[in-house]
């Protein structure tokens, strides 16, 4: 019964990858990047949870782990790696290539391209988790805001280091031949991150993470080994982020320091955040949700000065209105009521100062959407503060319980 | 091998005082900035991230207000006077105080039941709002220059010579250069007579062309070694006026946190914020103090950051680099310690000095985070202050 | 001469069959504050022991030195023979000491029944691999560790508010999950701090037969420190006083009520 279960998910998982994998195939290449980095971001996302959510390690510098993932991926690629198909080879060299042929000369690594891809997210798991195991270690002594503090400069001194590095290709980057994008194996590890959380949190041992996180103090008292749980959730959480980056950077064949720069660890800490720190299902919603809302802005090539001007007023008066709502007000149709009134008032006050604003002077240019992103993450995540701090789906997870509930109410309702 | 000389090479001795005394210039605006967190963290114990960005909407302010009066990149500036030093300190502080109070009062205080660390993602959150909205309303996010030449009537150096150059090896040059003028008179006046021309000398003009060349040597080295031991610092006037300026507010605050009834209270919320509360005090209004009080000087530090320190360029990610450095300094010291706060901003800034002497440079910026992460691992308590007990 | 070894002669602290837990000469300094100074007592199995004092008297620092939170400047502490200083607090829990926190330290995000659960987790034995990939071992040993959580929250009467936020709970109740996590890690010793502070006098009257159960059914050794000089007289069999970290009186409740020493550190100097 068990295993019957247990292998039928596994193969219903492989199957969604497979069908992500054909149905991402037909589209343009534009798209099967998109595709990848979705994956990707999931996988980071979800990975961060674990260290911030679960284990409440306020860890602010996850682009490292990834950094260094995609970067072992990237050395070892340019050192060893030959394709089957020999057409898709051209040498690069770097120091790493003398390193390795002056060990063992001719030394080279063929493999199928899915195969070494595997074996590269593998071991680009084990160098970031070797890199989150020396992270982990000061987190046994700090807490909050000086572990955060902490891990960002972790994260800035390995992207200096990096940038000084002339085998790693200083700011310029590296570049990987050849390039395999695989948007199976990126889902397939987004899977297994998130299925390897839930079966902690379903578990006794996934307690102790959650205890940690709670009160150190109570929990060592009743025998929670806590420095253990804190390394293990550095270890594993950066484990999942060292491969999403092999995996990274072997799909867009070329690395670079500004690709895991501080924002990066931003977005992703955004996500964890605004998905519900603690939350699986939030920080893969979020996950997908923040990864595409940049990318459509990157579209929005030129967005109205005037209009972006009246979406600030809008914004703010709708967060001030839901402020109050959510203060004020007992009722709790009344509440839902009032929230949806305010954002409609919000939209309508947009459009509405597009068009006022459009003759004042000042206003009329327009702005490249792609310079808003980050305005956009970063007032997300304050309004979010302001008005939801547990995020949006708090500390709940998806559940086929809950899916079952919901059509049973509906059902209810209409008969 | 080749590491040893590179080693021996960087340690240049007699640049060190020069580099110390840049670093200790430098230190002291950190100072003046790592000043503004160690308050705040006092009376909230939240790390103000936006810091860094109030700091940079300062220059901005310094900026706009030398463009009003008169100091435009190009076109005619008025002379250079102190009234506009004066008044472009002035607009910085103001408009610091302003930006802080609307951060503390729509940001912070909604905050301030939550868990600290939904406080800290908002200041995370607004640093980067600010920075990248920045980007889009401020000059459109080229970086511009304060005209400080135009500006500034305090021109030239400040030297002092430690160590004056080697007498008699100059002495023993100037006797040198006769010999070497004549060499050069002498293979000038055969030149004409060469037929091969430059390139192709005969043995005649070989030889005077070796004795110009050994009589050259001889006099440059019997220089430079005379000058080899040459140890001054150079200090431009403006940055002097920059570490009395400083040294000015360091002291009004002193007063202003010492001996005023303001000051006082303060130093209660900070000690223990609800038995304040239960004195009496208005949280509120001692917190908004604090906050306003320790942006001004972010923004006094902001105004001298761009005047006096060569070639900076404002942009909106100007508050990125010594808003981490100031904070590593507020550590350093013990955060929440004012003292501390000046000595952290001082040992900071001639650490990053000695490191730009070492020989590092690209390393610069490395520097701040690993005293910081070496100083919360090992005296988490910084410098001055001492690390608390979890009560249990 | 601490007036304790008066009672118990120091040849008697010899480890015997029935001794748990012995402090001997147990000291520790803040700076320059002793917190605690030289305190020694013996724990016998089954002993129902009660630690009081005026505030600052140094018993929660006590409570602190023998569960490893701190540890001694100098003295020994010995558990079943074994020594403990500079052991840490979760190898003490597994030891067989666990303690119950002056402040109310749940888990409060989690449920009571989650509570309990990571009092239980100390006699896990699937490895976290196992967890990791949900296998059936693992899946059998949380449901067995739950139900005994379950067992343990009917011990303190909690059974109907498994499913309830631990915050959510009234303050009483909060204490008495507090004694039930703290069970879950199946003590030899259980170290009760302040359980009765802020409840009424019923629930003291509830807490006091609680308490005293799980002495005798489920067979513990108690130590318990205590403000309410009535709960403790009526509970305890054992009594010692601290003040100013030392040790002022010993001995049972009658005896110990009747010290002038002990009536002078509460109600100050007699006139």
């Amino acid at each position: 019964m068990f295993w019957g279960k247990r292998l039928g998910s596994v193969a219903l998982a492989l199957l969604g990858c497979l069908i992500l994998q054909r149905v991402g195939l037909g589209l343009n290449s534009y798209f099967q990047t998109m595709l990848v980095l979705a994956g990707v971001y999931v996988t980071l996302s979800v990975s961060l949870n674990l260290i911030n959510g679960i284990t409440g390690q306020f860890s602010i510098g996850h682009a490292a782990f990834y950094m260094i993932g995609a970067y072992s991926a990237g050395v070892l690629a340019r050192a060893f790696y030959v394709p089957l198909d020999k057409s898709l080879y051209s040498p690069l060299n770097n120091g790493f290539q003398g390193l390795v042929q002056s060990i063992s000369p001719g030394f080279t690594c063929q493999l199928q391209p899915l195969m070494w891809l595997i074996g590269v997210m593998i071991a680009g798991a084990i160098f970031a988790a070797v890199a989150g195991f020396v992270v982990g270690l000061p987190s046994l002594r700090l807490k909050g805001d000086y572990l955060a503090i902490v891990t960002m400069g972790f994260g800035e001194i390995v992207s200096i280091i990096v940038r000084n590095q002339e085998p790693l290709g200083k700011s310029y980057g590296l570049e990987i031949k050849p390039t395999i994008p695989s948007i199976f194996l990126t889902w397939l590890l987004a899977v297994v991150c998130i299925a390897v959380c839930r079966n902690l949190l379903k578990n006794v041992h996934g307690l102790s993470f959650l205890a940690v996180r709670e009160d150190e103090v109570a929990s060592s008292a009743m025998g929670v080994n806590v420095t253990r749980v804190k390394v293990a959730a550095f270890v594993l959480g950066s484990a999942f982020a060292g491969a999403a980056g092999a995996i990274y950077a072997h799909s867009l064949g070329f690395v670079s320091p500004t690709n895991f720069s501080m924002d990066i660890s931003f977005i992703i800490l955004t996500m964890v955040i605004l998905g519900g720190s603690g939350s699986i299902t939030g920080a893969t919603v979020a996950a997908v949700v923040l990864f595409y809302i940049p990318e459509w802005l990157r579209d929005l090539k030129t967005i109205p000065m005037a209009g972006f001007v009246g979406a600030i007023f809008a914004t703010i008066m709708v967060v001030a209105l839901v402020k109050r709502t959510l203060d004020g007000f007992q009722e709790k149709g009344r509440k839902t009521a009032m929230i949806f009134a305010s954002i409609g008032a919000g939209i309508v006050m947009t459009i509405a100062l597009r068009f006022a604003l459009k003759g004042v002077t000042g206003l009329e240019g327009s702005i490249d959407g792609n310079k808003l992103r980050f305005v956009v993450l970063a007032a997300i995540l304050v309004i979010l503060m302001l008005l939801r701090p547990q995020g949006i789906f708090a500390h709940h997870e998806f559940s086929w319980k809950w899916v079952k509930g919901l059509f049973k109410k509906k059902t209810a309702v209409s008969a | 091998m080749d590491f040893s000389t590179h080693f021996v090479a960087a340690f240049e001795l007699t640049t060190l005082p020069q580099q110390l005394i840049n670093g200790l210039l430098n230190g002291a605006i950190y100072a003046l900035i790592a000043l503004g967190y160690t308050m705040v963290y006092g009376v909230l114990k939240l790390i103000n991230f936006a810091h860094g960005e109030v700091f940079m909407l300062g220059a901005y302010g310094a900026l706009f207000v030398s463009w009003k009066l008169g100091y435009q990149p190009d076109g005619n500036a008025p002379p250079p006077s102190l009234m506009a030093l004066v008044l472009m300190l002035l607009g910085a502080m103001l408009i610091c105080t302003i930006v802080a109070f609307f951060i503390e009062r729509f940001a912070y205080r909604p905050m301030r039941n939550q868990p600290r660390i939904a406080s800290l993602i908002t200041a995370i959150g607004l640093s980067l709002l600010l920075q990248y909205a920045g980007q889009i309303f401020l000059l459109n996010g080229t970086p511009q220059t304060i005209q400080a030449e135009k500006i500034s009537p305090f021109s030239g150096n400040v030297v002092l010579n430690l160590r004056g150059a080697d007498q008699s090896r100059l002495a023993e040059a100037e006797k040198l250069k006769p010999a070497w003028d004549a060499a050069v008179a002498e293979f000038k006046a055969r030149m004409p007579l060469e037929p091969g021309g430059e390139f192709n000398l005969s043995q005649e003009g070989e030889r005077l062309h070796t004795k110009q060349g050994d009589a050259e040597r001889a006099y440059k080295a019997a220089l430079n070694d005379g000058n080899a031991g040459v140890m001054k610092i150079e200090v431009p006037k403006g940055q002097v006026v920059l570490f009395t300026i400083t040294i000015i507010l360091m002291a009004v605050l002193t007063y202003l946190v010492m001996f005023t009834k303001q000051g006082r209270a303060m130093r209660a919320v900070s000690h223990d914020f609800n038995a304040a509360s239960l004195m009496g005090i208005n949280i509120d209004s001692i917190i908004t103090f604090t906050f306003l009080l320790g942006s001004a000087l972010a923004g006094a530090g902001a105004m001298m950051y761009c005047t006096f320190i060569p070639g900076t360029k404002i942009d909106s990610f100007l508050g990125l680099a010594p808003g981490i450095k100031a904070f590593t300094a507020a550590v350093l010291g013990g955060i929440g310690n004012i003292p501390g706060a000046v000595l952290g901003g001082l040992v900071m800034g001639v650490a990053e000095y000695l490191v730009v002497w070492a020989g590092y440079d690209s390393y610069r910026d490395a520097i701040a985070f690993l005293i910081l992460i070496v100083v919360l691992l090992f005296r988490p308590g910084g410098l001055l202050g001492s690390a608390k007990v979890e009560k249990v | 001469m601490s007036q304790h070894v008066a009672v118990v002669p120091q040849e008697n602290l010899v480890e015997t069959e029935l001794s748990l837990l012995r402090l001997d000469k147990a000291t520790i300094k803040f700076g320059g504050l002793i917190a605690v100074n030289q305190v020694s007592f013996e724990l016998q199995k089954g002993d129902l022991f009660g630690l009081i004092g005026p505030n600052g008297a140094g018993k929660t620092t006590c409570f602190n030195l023998i569960t490893g939170m701190y540890e001694p400047t100098s003295g020994v502490i010995t558990f079943r023979g074994r020594k403990l200083n500079g052991t840490r607090p979760d190898k003490i829990a597994s030891l067989g000491i666990c303690r119950t926190f002056q402040n109310i330290r749940l888990f409060s995000a989690l449920s009571c029944l989650e509570n309990v659960m990571v009092g239980a987790y100390l006699r896990h034995k699937t490895s976290l691999f196992s967890a990791l990939t949900d296998i059936p071992p693992a899946i059998k040993e949380t449901q067995a560790l739950k139900d005994e959580a379950m067992h343990w929250l009917s011990v303190v009467d909690l059974a109907h508010e498994a499913s309830r936020r631990s915050a959510d709970l009234p303050y009483g109740s909060q204490r008495r999950l507090e004694i039930a996590r703290a069970l879950a890690t199946q003590p030899a010793l259980l170290l009760l701090d302040e359980p009765a502070a802020g409840m009424n006098p019923l629930e003291k009257e509830d807490l006091l037969l609680c308490v005293r159960k799980i002495r005798d059914e489920h067979d513990k050794t108690v130590l318990v420190i205590e403000h309410d000089m009535k709960f403790v007289m009526n509970l305890c069999e054992k009594i010692m006083v601290l003040d100013h970290g030392e040790e002022i009186a010993y001995g049972p409740p009658s005896e110990v009520r009747s010290n002038p020493k002990v009536i002078e550190a509460y109600l100050g100097e007699a006139v």
